[in-house]
């Protein structure tokens, strides 16, 4: 018979969905319902631009490595209303994914490339050049990696003028909450910075809610 | 082949015939019942009701001393003998009333004397009569721990009469049932006698040893593992045979033992080939109409249920499509459609490419047709399966579910006379409610938000916490009118009573419940302080005596919420935490920061966290209240804490606590 499965916001799953012990550590900021809001760096060589960007986490499956959400883009200039998309994410954590993508138009170089963008990074370059980070025990690290690709629009047509052909590097601080990413689209401008802080909705403190699914 | 003329009578002339002193017409009249009764249910309940079992077992008792008597060849003592077991047999058959009745008028015993006799016809009557009875779960259990009983076993296995040997086996399949037993059984060499049956038998013989050895086999690694030791031979290698056997039912039972090894025994069985070939034969028993097509696809379920390995294997082996289309060929036994239901919930418990290949089919009207259907057992797992659906993240974010085509005859099953559907029903929704989109209203337009609270009132606490469960995900994200009417719904006293229910899985859910509704815009935070703060009062009340970590983590989360708010908020919030001005005892806290569980110990420290958040005034009042309690001296022991998030939030805490000068 299927039995309950926990998606909640607070760290590690209930026992017996523990993710193996190399895994990064869960991390209440990185959980279901946590919102984000910050800039992504849309500039070019002809103009400088920044879009404002609000994030969503909507589901955590940290047995599988996968994130989901929206990201909203406020600003754009091509659109008249705020501009949806929803992502799916992919966490590094050496079981389900490592830090070479394997697909999307991105090869090792184009991963290491990236990944060297995030200071927290560097400690970890030397492994991941042998096998990839595989052998890497990330169970201690308090930074979470991971690849956001979005999937589809949800408020506007794709004729919007704005394309969803790549996908995002992302470094997460799970002191700070605070999510620092690269946009990788070989046909756009390289290096398109997403700069996010974990926000507290007015809030004096943090406020968590979570589901679970059954 | 019995004359047409045979069946005339009615039940009530038939139960004076059987009173007959004359031997031959209490003979044709047992016959005939018999004749009435065979694979008629309504019968068996017509004679039932009259009191036809005890008359029969009567004359069974009346004859059964002549059993002992070895120069008996009276063929009308015979005959009397034969027929009343066979009519009693066919009572049993299948029917549990029947069973009971016949265990009731105390005819169990005197069938077993029947085995004794030098006729063979006798012999058999008896022993079949006795295995219909086993093949039900109220017949008496068999005490395989008395030496005589075991030894009485021995004999049935030993015999040389398919009946009697079969009847052994039947005994070891209803009646063993504890590691001990199946211990005393292995000792006795029974596994040796069975393995003979399967290598050496007939085709009943060799289904009745397969059925007995996955009893004896459950949950039991060391039974296995000598089974499959070479002093017996090379004995699992004949069950895998007979799975590949040309009769159905044979297949179908040896893969069904099979699969009690390899969930009993990992290391058995772990090859990519035989895995493989298993899920194959079970979907190809599908096909078969009868009983064993009924019953493949819960042999199916127990082999990839929990199991993402070989749901990924029967993914590819096209499980789903297969499944699917048993499933539109509809009239289907109630049994069969439970079982493709359950299997298909199986397959998609726990990856969501099975998912996305069973939405991708978009038949999911399949599965909510079900839902209406006669059969209490179809419904729950209809809805089973919609749970196992729902649990696609990526759809319930695209509001794929959200759906009136879905959601009405779910919400119907709320009112369902059965706990269990209803119980099912709601662990369905609490998935489907879990909706990103602007489209929760249609839940709330269909009743489905009243019928909820409604069920949060059940006197069942399964459905009361289930009911919460669902709520709960319901005002996740919610826009703060939806958590209005859902809070206007279910009022501050309800929920206030609820945090305080007899049942710590009610209590958590509410707690949870409140918790989602205090979250978002910070004028949610007010719904904890109407009516005076009932609500908030029931949380510090709760957690003084929370039971379970899982009620404290909620219960904590909630005052973490409140203490994101303003002054206000965070005062309260103290006052709940150290409730008395001069407060010798422990707080709760100190107790959850010693916790064992790292998710308790994180809610903790994150609502510590807000009550010192710098920015407000009253920070450093709190602060010294708080490190006069201990709290901070506990906190400065858990820097290293073994939890990453814990250590984080609380470096944090002690660093924001620095900007109130020395500590």
């Amino acid at each position: 018979m299927p039995v309950r499965v926990a998606e909640i916001s607070a760290p590690s799953q209930v026992s017996g969905t523990i993710s193996r012990h190399t895994s990064p550590p869960a991390c209440t900021l990185l959980s279901v319902g946590q919102a984000f809001s910050g800039t992504q760096n849309v500039s070019s060589i002809q103009k400088e631009e920044a879009w404002r960007v609000n994030v969503r986490i909507q589901g955590c499956d940290l047995e599988h490595g996968y994130l989901c959400g929206t990201m909203e883009a406020l600003n754009v200039p091509m659109a008249d209303t705020p501009v949806v998309t929803f992502w799916e994410g992919e966490i590094v954590d050496t079981k389900n994914y490592t830090f070479f993508t394997g697909k999307w138009d991105a090869s090792p170089e184009d991963d290491k490339r990236h990944w060297t963008k995030f200071p927290s990074f560097l400690p970890l370059l030397s492994q991941v050049e042998i096998d990839g980070g595989k052998s890497l025990d990330l169970s201690n690290c308090p930074y979470i990696f991971m690849r956001w690709k979005e999937q589809y629009f949800v408020n506007v047509g794709t004729d919007c003028g704005l394309t969803i052909a790549g996908f995002y590097y992302v470094c997460f601080s799970c002191s700070d909450g605070s999510i620092n990413g690269f946009y990788y689209d070989p046909n756009s401008s390289p290096f398109q910075k997403l700069e996010l802080k974990s926000t507290n909705e007015g809030r004096s403190g943090f406020s968590f809610s979570s589901y679970e699914l059954q | 082949m019995p004359s047409a003329t045979v069946n005339n009578h009615r039940p009530r002339e038939l139960l004076s015939l059987l009173a007959s002193a004359d031997p031959e017409i209490k003979v044709r009249a047992l016959r005939e019942v018999k004749n009435q009764i065979i694979g008629n249910r309504t019968k068996k309940l017509s004679f039932l009701k009259i009191g036809a079992v005890p008359a029969v077992s009567g004359i069974l008792a009346d004859s059964v001393d002549n059993v002992i008597d070895s120069n008996c060849n009276n063929d009308n003592i015979n005959n009397i003998l034969v027929q009343s077991a066979a009519a009693l047999g066919s009572f049993a058959c299948g029917f549990d009333a029947g069973v009971h009745a016949v265990v009731d008028a105390g005819a169990f015993p005197n069938l077993f004397r029947l085995l004794g006799s030098s006729n063979e016809k006798v012999v058999d009557a008896g022993a079949r009569a006795l295995r219909m009875i086993y093949q039900s779960k109220l017949a008496p259990k068999y005490d395989f721990l008395q030496q005589k009983n075991m030894e009485f076993l021995i004999s049935l296995l030993n015999s040389n009469n398919e009946n009697v040997n079969g009847l052994g086996a039947s005994i070891i399949t209803h009646s063993c049932e504890t590691s001990l037993e199946q211990k005393a059984l292995f000792d006795a060499g029974i596994l040796r006698k069975l393995n003979g049956l399967l290598e050496g038998g007939s085709l009943s013989q060799r289904d009745a040893s397969l059925e007995s050895l996955a009893t004896i086999f459950k949950n039991n690694p060391e039974i296995i593992s000598k089974f499959s030791g070479p002093e017996i031979g090379r004995p699992l290698s004949s069950v895998i045979d007979l799975a590949k056997d040309r009769y159905p039912r044979t297949r179908l039972l040896a893969c069904m033992c099979l699969i009690v090894i390899r969930n009993t025994s990992p290391l058995f069985l772990q090859d990519i080939g035989i895995k493989t070939k298993l899920i194959h034969i079970l979907l190809e028993l599908l096909d078969d109409s009868g009983q064993v097509g009924d019953e493949a696809p819960f042999a199916f379920s127990s082999l990839i249920a929990q199991k993402e390995d070989l749901q990924e294997l029967a993914l590819e082996a096209n499980a789903i499509d297969k499944l699917l289309h048993h499933l539109q060929k509809g009239s289907l036994h109630p049994r069969r459609y439970e079982g493709i239901l359950l299997a298909l919930a199986d397959m998609c418990s726990k990856m969501e490419s099975c998912r996305s290949k069973f939405l991708s089919l978009q038949v999911l009207n399949l599965v909510t047709d079900a839902l209406t259907d006669d059969s209490a057992d179809v419904r729950t797992a209809a809805c089973i399966c919609l749970k196992s659906v729902t649990r696609s993240i990526k759809n319930l974010s695209a509001g794929y579910f959200m759906d009136e085509v879905i959601v009405i005859p779910l919400v119907r099953l709320f009112l369902d006379p059965s706990t269990s559907v209803q119980v099912a029903a709601l662990g369905a929704v609490s998935n489907i409610v879990v909706d990103f989109t602007t489209r929760k209203s249609i839940f709330v337009q269909c009743g489905g938000m009243k019928q909820l609270v409604q069920l949060a009132k059940s006197m069942e606490s399964a459905v009361r916490s289930n009911a919460l469960w669902a709520l709960k995900n319901f005002v996740f994200l919610s826009d703060n009118r939806l958590k209005e009417s859902v809070f206007s719904e279910l009022t501050a006293c309800l929920l206030a009573s609820l945090i305080c229910d007899p049942e710590p899985s009610v209590q958590e859910q509410a707690l949870a419940l409140v918790r989602n509704l205090i979250d978002g815009c910070i004028n949610s935070i007010e719904f904890a302080f109407a009516e005076d703060g009932l609500i908030l009062a029931a949380i510090g009340r709760q957690l003084q005596s929370a039971s379970k970590a899982e009620i404290g983590i909620q219960g904590m989360y909630a005052l973490c919420n409140v203490a994101s708010g303003n002054e206000f908020h965070k005062e309260a919030v103290m006052h709940q935490l150290f409730p008395l001005m001069d407060d010798k005892n422990q707080s709760f806290m100190m107790k959850f920061l010693q916790s064992n569980d790292s998710q308790l110990r994180a809610a903790t420290v994150w609502a510590i966290l807000n009550l010192t958040c710098p920015l407000s005034p009253g920070a450093s009042g709190r602060l010294e209240k708080l490190r006069n309690a201990g709290i901070f001296s506990q906190m400065k022991n858990m820097v290293n804490d073994p939890c990453v998030d814990v250590k984080l939030r609380v470096r944090t805490v002690l660093g924001q606590s620095m900007a109130f000068g020395n500590n």
